[in-house]
């Protein structure tokens, strides 16, 4: 107990979530509290059930059981509701999910023009205050396609901001791109993590986890096996799963 | 062989005429194709009963045959009670008939649009409606195109088979000129040019709009 620890406003609640995909059961009850500005990390093997847990905070997944809070609010299987609370959830995706159809520019101001109302103009110039700094604002009449993985991964956490949102999640940013790309990627979330934002993370990039996050959360067949400061999950882990997992990465 | 072509000259303008009506039946009725098939997409993809209606729909139009509804709306429904001009009739017939194959046109394109899209979307507080309306059916109307295409030039061409429930489009108007003026092959040559000529100015518009829907994938701006 670490009681000279000052209590911080929680951000995300998760208590006793479950989720079934058919008759698997993919998260087996997670229990787990983000504060406002906190880093946290997951990490697992491929099938553990972390992009899957990230996917159920702004409501991508139905809840099987259990409850999630975001901001006090709590996430309602309901439209309403489901909008709600996306606006204030930011998500970047594996693969980017730009609209091919629209510019960079035009990307970013989709939903602050339709879903927040904003005037055009007003849209635009966060649009490009966004684009200065991914260092993309040179990009901002091109089409996705034209674009790098890297230039690409960028813009989706530009258009992302651009909902000023009070967390942002990313589900493995930089698992599709190439190696060169991935740093690039990296440096815009640091940045964002320096700014403040609420951010969750599953990722395979553990210099990233080691470097920015508050807290690694390790799990495992649907559960936290262990959670931590990065220095104790990747200096000294407890769990014989952990131990695994982590020594399987170094190889 | 007597052939004569220069008889059509004569007939010309009333051949046009008619051609002007094969046209409004086109497109009219494609029109209202497109508003039938968006429709029934929609509700054929979506997880409410009323996609058994568009199941149904599409299976009943696609199953017979053209003409044969023709004549259904214009000979059979006035046995209850619901008479149609002739010319609502057309159009009534072949919107509901290119409404069956556009609507497996549309689903086609909404259906190939990856679940990422809508994901990313969703995930930006867009509805379901904003979602498809500014995301999902832009992109599925291209990929859709190409077959759109292709049945708009098979409405045009349908649109002759209005000719037996009494309207003077194209072919009836040169079936009519033919038999007064003994002069089949003249008449129906002529004929099959303008359908010809009707359709390829449609293939035309529909190339330069594909080409000019397809500009995200041409501007490489690096």
């Amino acid at each position: 107990m670490e009681l000279a620890y000052k209590p911080e406003k929680s951000m995300i609640n998760v208590n006793g979530l479950i989720k079934d995909f058919g008759k698997t059961r993919v998260i087996n009850g997670i229990d787990a509290t983000v504060s406002a500005g906190e880093v946290v990390v997951l990490i697992g093997a491929s099938g553990s059930g972390k992009s899957t847990f990230l996917r159920c905070l702004n409501g991508l997944e139905t809840l099987t059981a259990g409850e999630i809070l975001i901001d006090s609010v709590p996430l309602e299987n309901k439209s309403s509701s489901l909008k709600q609370i996306r606006r204030q959830v930011g998500m970047v995706f594996q693969q980017f999910n730009l609209f091919p159809h629209l510019t960079v520019l035009e990307n970013i101001i989709e939903a602050p023009i339709h879903v927040l109302k904003q005037e055009k103009v007003n849209a635009i110039q966060v649009a490009e205050e966004l684009l200065s700094k991914v260092g993309l604002y040179d990009k901002r009449d091109n089409y996705p396609a034209t674009l790098s993985g890297g230039q690409g991964q960028r813009v989706a956490i530009a258009r992302a901001l651009a909902m000023h949102p009070k967390i942002m999640l990313f589900d493995e940013p930089t698992s599709a791109l190439d190696p060169e790309l991935v740093g690039e990627v990296l440096t815009v979330m640091k940045q964002l993590a320096e700014d403040g934002m609420t951010m969750v993370v599953v990722t395979h990039e553990m210099a990233f986890a080691r470097e920015v996050a508050d807290r690694v959360i390790f799990i495992d067949e649907g559960r936290i096996v262990e959670e931590g400061l990065p220095v104790q999950i990747f200096g000294n882990p407890q769990e014989k799963r952990t131990k695994a997992f982590l020594s399987r990465l170094n190889h | 062989m007597n052939l004569d072509f220069s008889i059509i000259l004569k007939y010309l303008p009333y051949l046009l005429q008619a051609a002007g009506l094969t046209i409004e039946l086109a497109v009219l009725g494609i029109a209202f194709g497109i508003l039938i098939g968006l429709v029934a997409a929609l509700l054929k993809i979506s997880h409410t009963p009323l996609r058994f209606v568009a199941h149904f729909y599409i299976w009943l139009i696609r199953g017979t045959p053209l003409l044969v509804q023709l004549f259904l709306i214009y000979f059979g429904l006035p046995q209850l009670g619901i008479t149609l001009s002739a010319f609502a009739s057309s159009v009534l017939g072949l919107g509901i008939n290119s409404g069956a194959y556009l609507a497996e046109v549309f689903r086609g394109g909404i259906e190939a649009i990856p679940v990422g899209q809508t994901e990313a979307s969703s995930s930006l507080g867009m509805g379901k409606f904003l979602t498809m309306r500014r995301i999902i059916f832009p992109q599925a109307l291209r990929i859709a195109l190409p077959s759109l295409g292709n049945q708009f030039i098979i409405s045009l061409k349908d649109s002759s088979l209005c000719s037996v429930i009494t309207m003077s489009e194209l072919l009836q108007t040169s079936q009519r000129f033919a038999s007064v003026t003994f002069a089949p092959m003249e008449f129906y040559t002529a004929a099959a040019v303008l359908y010809l000529l009707m359709t390829t100015v449609l293939s035309a518009v529909l190339s330069s709009f594909e080409w000019r829907l397809s500009k995200e994938n041409r501007t490489r701006g690096c």
